[in-house]
């Protein structure tokens, strides 16, 4: 990867990246680039780390040491005592705001409607009125395809509903980058589908993603760059049709014989 | 038929104090529950430490003998207050433990994953606790708190030996004057009929807060 001074193209910049819990050591330097509408995928066998370095990179984790840049602002860096430092409160919740997360467990107010979960942060938090942020959350379920059921609640909906809710209530918030903590892990195949089309829709409209995933066709088929981790490591990454066409690393060849059979 | 009556409307009376007792407890205890359980679960050390002890001390000695140290015991330290005062004293610190050990166990169930989708959101600790954790806690602790509830309106009874003349006293000193039993009956009554009602309210807020089911 080369080492351009041109921030404005990257959309997301980490550069390694440690993180241990306890004497665990997680991440052993990760360093990666997401331009703008880029779609990443990152992929590796459970307990590769990839979950959390997607939690660092929105400060759901606390890193120990490297440095995160967001749209050319410094969320964390390498402080004097190679300890990583944070930007200070208002600043990082400002950095923090540009990017939505959607979550393995979905994660919906069980005591909010569909449609009040779509509001519930940009009412709080952006500080706008019900009749500014209602025709949009409409508008976003409508996008999913769950216009029906904006006055249901989550326990009502289908796990693939509950997740495509979770991607509009994250796009309520206009992100201007979607991460992904393998958000089919918890799905049945045929709810897989339904939300996997959610995602591309989302790719195809240059939305700048993040998806720590196991679904290797939608991977392959709909990401520009994969990487692939074992052990807190990157071992390789590329194009998709590079990585899974002729992947260099053994470990590769062998993770991605399992996933495929 | 007369004397049913007045025995009727003299316990009427002495309710009016128990009644008391127990509103004010409620409307005390309750926030103050609260605001222990937040304390107890801070990162805080000492302060969740002290909240322990203190949690320890309400919870595992009588509250009987918390009514009499507050009645008693303090005045002889020059603390004094009047009875009623005394009485929500201990009742309000007794029953604030309590609540706070409900509501604690209530927070901590709520999975974290509510409050990481919160912080994704870019909302504020206040505004999580606020608006996504006291809603669905309170669901929670509705079966909880109403049982400690009803027991709070039974405790009232103790005020018995602080010589105020609530509910029960009154019934006794009926009961001691007439040699007759009625008076009891009629007590008993009263109590069956508060809580009878405190369980129709806590029914229709479970319902209420049951609208979604998680």
């Amino acid at each position: 990867m080369e080492n351009t001074t041109n921030n404005s193209e990257y959309m997301l910049r980490a550069r390694n990246i440690y993180k241990s819990f306890q004497d665990n050591e997680v991440l052993k330097g990760i360093s990666l680039d997401v331009r703008r509408g880029e779609v990443l995928s990152i992929i590796g066998p459970s307990g590769s780390g990839k979950s959390t370095l997607l939690r660092c990179l929105n400060r759901l984790e606390t890193i120990d040491k490297g440095s995160i840049e967001v749209e050319g602002k410094l969320l964390v860096k390498n402080g004097l005592k190679g300890v990583a430092e944070y930007a200070p409160k208002q600043e990082a919740r400002n950095i923090l705001a540009r990017m939505g997360m959607v979550f393995q467990q979905f994660n919906l107010f069980p005591h909010m409607t569909v449609l009040e979960n779509l509001m519930e942060a940009p009412i709080q938090v952006k500080k706008q009125t019900r009749e500014e942020i209602q025709p949009v959350a409409e508008a976003l379920l409508q996008k999913v395809g769950l216009y029906e059921k904006r006055d249901a609640y989550p326990s009502r909906l289908s796990g693939g509903q509950q997740q495509r809710v979770a991607i509009a209530r994250a796009l309520a918030m206009k992100p201007d980058i979607m991460l992904f903590d393998e958000p089919t892990s918890a799905l049945d195949p045929e709810l897989t589908v339904e939300v996997l089309k959610t995602m591309r829709e989302l790719a195809a409209e240059r939305m700048t993603m993040v998806v720590v995933t196991h679904e290797m066709t939608f991977a392959r088929d709909v990401s520009n760059h994969v990487i692939f981790m074992a052990d807190g490591l990157i071992i390789e990454q590329g194009r998709p049709a590079e990585l899974f066409g002729c992947p260099r690393e053994e470990r590769t060849r062998l993770f991605l014989g399992n996933m495929l059979h | 038929m007369d004397k049913l009556m007045e025995t009727v409307l003299s316990i009427l009376a002495g309710s009016k104090i128990t009644l008391e007792i127990f509103f004010l407890t409620l409307a005390m205890s309750l926030p103050l529950g609260f605001f222990v359980a937040l304390l107890r679960l801070s990162s805080i050390r000492p302060l969740a430490i002290l909240m322990d002890v203190y949690i320890w001390i309400m919870r595992g000695s009588p509250l009987m003998l918390q009514l009499l140290f507050v009645y008693f015991a303090l005045p002889m330290v020059g603390v004094r207050f009047s009875d009623i005062a005394a009485a929500l004293l201990a009742f309000t610190l007794n029953y604030a433990a309590y609540f706070a050990e409900i509501f604690r166990a209530g927070i901590q169930s709520i999975p974290r994953g509510q409050y990481e989708a919160a912080k994704t959101l870019g909302m504020t600790y206040a505004q999580t606790m606020k608006r996504i954790i006291l809603p669905q806690m309170i669901h929670r602790t509705l079966p909880p708190i109403s049982n400690e509830t009803i027991n709070l309106v039974k405790d009232t009874s103790l005020i018995y030996i602080l010589a105020m003349n609530d509910l029960l006293r009154v019934a006794r000193t009926i009961v001691q004057r007439d040699f007759d039993m009625t008076a009891f009956f009629i007590a008993g009554l009263f109590y069956l009929v508060m809580t009878a009602v405190l369980t129709a309210i806590f029914k229709r807020m479970e319902a209420h807060y049951g609208k979604y089911d998680e």
